[in-house]
């Protein structure tokens, strides 16, 4: 008879699932690969910076900015937001749906330039 | 409620977490998808709108000098010190530059920087606001990493850092709202062009700026828990990654609206 707010409940027990006290276990993986992550979207973001004033504006130059803006989600998620060490089945829910978005967003970059030539 | 064991026969016939994940955690990235969509929306809007107007060529511009603040005072007159916007977007608007029909480039809208008073300095400051969320991001994922640690006073030190760094990115773009207003924008006129584009800056950097303001609520409620032994006193610092979670993804965004704003 215990209640799942008693102190006996182990809360990191998977034997003893409780989904309202339940948290697995954590462990730290060290700071080395935060910083790591930090420099590499520091260096990704002057990259951007370069890009804008090196380059002509034009689609080519728009694809590099998405794609760099991709490879910096890809570390956020994946190192700050501990995707990496989480199982795949969750990282594919969250994924998945935000590649179709990012198809529909240039998608729709397109057809707003089609709908510019009936103004 | 017991806390009886449910006979496990498979993963996802109940009685255990398929994701490994607790029931607060789960729902935090169930929600963040569905915070994705929302700005998705925002953002697939915006693509879209500011493709069906033309760009501004570069040919209109090159043969401009955009720092006002030395040679433009023999045309207008008005003083090294007068605001910007004073006699920027009228020299500009003749030049035919900004018009109603050309989305205008956002490097002669978003060209200021504190203290350099009529210099064209394009991306400068944005870019700014950008290094000050990454690095309040790598603060907040220090403070889960202590967390995890159990360390209670690293994880206030790095909370703090994450709310300082919060507040600075909001003054930052409270600075950026003024000069925009002041320059004579609001969500339906735009001295710089379409008035949309003022709509829609208010809009999807408002929106933004919103979720950062109730990140900053939400990392100075825990951290204040924190200081009060809340987490120690509970057994796990679970809550620090579940607000660390949203802080993160309040990154992401600024991401692509650093991207689709003011690069492309």
């Amino acid at each position: 008879m215990s209640s799942h707010t008693n102190q006996n409940v182990d809360i990191h027990d998977e034997e003893n699932y409780d989904p309202t006290v339940w948290v697995p276990k954590t462990h730290s993986h060290g700071t080395k690969d935060i910083w790591g992550r930090f420099w590499i979207l520091l260096g990704l973001t002057i990259v951007d910076v370069g890009f804008y004033f090196v380059m002509a504006p034009g689609m080519l130059r728009n694809i590099i900015f998405i794609v760099l803006g991709i490879v910096k989600a890809w570390f956020i998620v994946g190192t700050f937001m501990h995707m990496k060490h989480e199982k795949k089945s969750l990282a594919s829910m969250i994924i998945l749906p935000m590649i179709v978005i990012i198809f529909f967003l240039i998608w729709m970059m397109y057809e707003g330039n089609f709908w510019g030539t009936f103004k | 409620m017991s806390t009886q064991t449910i006979s496990k026969s498979s993963t996802w016939r109940g009685g255990n977490s398929p994701f490994k994940l607790s029931y607060g955690k789960l729902m935090m990235w169930i929600f963040l998808l569905s915070d994705a969509f929302t700005f998705s929306s925002l953002l697939v809007g915006y693509g879209a709108i500011r493709y069906s107007f033309p760009s501004t060529e570069i040919s209109q511009i090159e043969s401009l000098d955009l720092h006002f603040a030395e040679n433009v005072q023999d045309k207008f007159a008005n003083g090294a010190d007068a605001h910007h916007g004073e006699h920027f977007i009228p020299a500009l608007r003749e030049a035919g530059v900004f018009n109603e029909i050309q989305w205008p480039s956002p490097d002669l809208v978003f060209n200021h920087f504190p203290f350099a008073h009529g210099l064209h300095l394009p991306l400068i400051f944005v870019s700014l606001m950008t290094l000050i969320l990454i690095l309040s991001s790598v603060t907040m994922v220090l403070g889960v990493e202590a967390g995890q640690r159990g360390d209670k006073k690293a994880v206030s030190k790095w909370m703090l850092w994450t709310i300082i760094g919060g507040f600075a990115f909001l003054s930052c773009q409270a600075w950026e709202w003024t000069n925009f207003i002041t320059a004579g924008a609001t969500p339906w006129a735009n001295p710089y062009g379409p008035p949309t584009f003022a709509a829609l800056f208010f809009l999807v950097t408002g929106f933004h700026g919103f979720h950062v303001f109730s990140g900053v609520l939400l990392n100075i409620i825990v951290y204040i828990n924190n200081l009060r032994g809340t987490y120690e006193k509970r057994g796990h610092y679970e809550m620090v990654e579940k607000v660390g979670l949203y802080w993160h993804f309040v990154d992401l965004v600024w991401v692509f609206v650093f991207t689709f704003f003011y690069l492309i």
